[in-house]
């Protein structure tokens, strides 16, 4: 299951999704809203989560292929909100499940990992009337990078 | 024929719009098509001089720039991704 959404979501409504005897474990990632640490004048009160949907869907769709196959996962759900999103709110949420922890842990880092630099989305922060476009992170892309040897093995 | 362009993040905002849609009358690829904008707006040289700007027709990475445009295709401009 994929969802781009701009209204806010339940964790217990996404877990019923995934709920399984073939589970062993249940692995969720969720993505929220955090003040800006770096700025000390000004304080956050939303993000504006802009999205190109047609096609982030299809690249969630292909990340989440590749995770299914490479870790056997019973199953993989993927939410991500857009629009305007208030300081603490859930941003994305990613649930893997398998018969045993290793893989639906392990899968899930690889899919919040490779998201964050191959899927059309782009953050905005707000501050009252103004807003600032979020900087892509060097982090970010190293952290994908470093998945390049497990998903060829 | 008709191509549209879609644009995101602060070229959406420097634009100040999130779509064109051209009526081009020649034949062209995307070579083309890329002088065409910079002809249109000058603003199109700083984008496709842009490493880091990525581009696709019809939601798929354009590798080749001879890659024919035919009516109805949509090109996407789109800068450094910052979701999740």
């Amino acid at each position: 299951m994929i969802k781009i959404t701009n209204k806010d979501f339940s964790l217990d409504d996404l877990y019923s999704n995934i709920k399984s005897h073939k589970n062993g474990a249940v692995s969720i990632f969720l993505g929220t809203v955090r003040e800006d640490l770096f700025n000390e004048k000004e304080s956050i009160e939303a993000i504006f989560l802009e999205c190109y949907e047609d096609l982030a869907i299809k690249q969630l769709d292909k990340i989440r292929t590749e995770a299914i196959h490479k870790w056997n996962l019973n199953n993989c759900i993927i939410v991500h909100r857009v629009g305007k999103i208030p300081l603490g709110d859930k941003i994305v949420f990613i649930m893997t499940s398998s018969p045993h922890r290793e893989e639906s842990i392990r899968s899930n880092e690889f899919i919040i990992d490779q998201l964050k630099t191959k899927a059309a989305f782009w953050k905005f922060s707000q501050y009252g009337d103004d807003s600032k476009i979020v900087e892509a992170k060097e982090k970010d892309l190293e952290k994908n990078l470093k998945w390049k040897d497990v998903i060829k093995n | 024929m008709k191509v549209t362009v879609k644009y995101f993040s602060w070229i959406r905002v420097k634009l100040n719009k999130s779509q064109d849609l051209f009526e081009i009358e020649e034949k062209l690829n995307f070579k083309d098509l890329k002088l065409f904008l910079i002809k249109k707006d000058n603003f199109f040289s700083e984008i496709f001089s842009d490493d880091s700007i990525k581009f696709f027709i019809n939601f798929k990475e354009i590798e080749n720039e001879t890659i024919d445009i035919v009516d109805g295709d949509e090109l996407g401009i789109l800068p450094p991704v910052t979701g999740g």
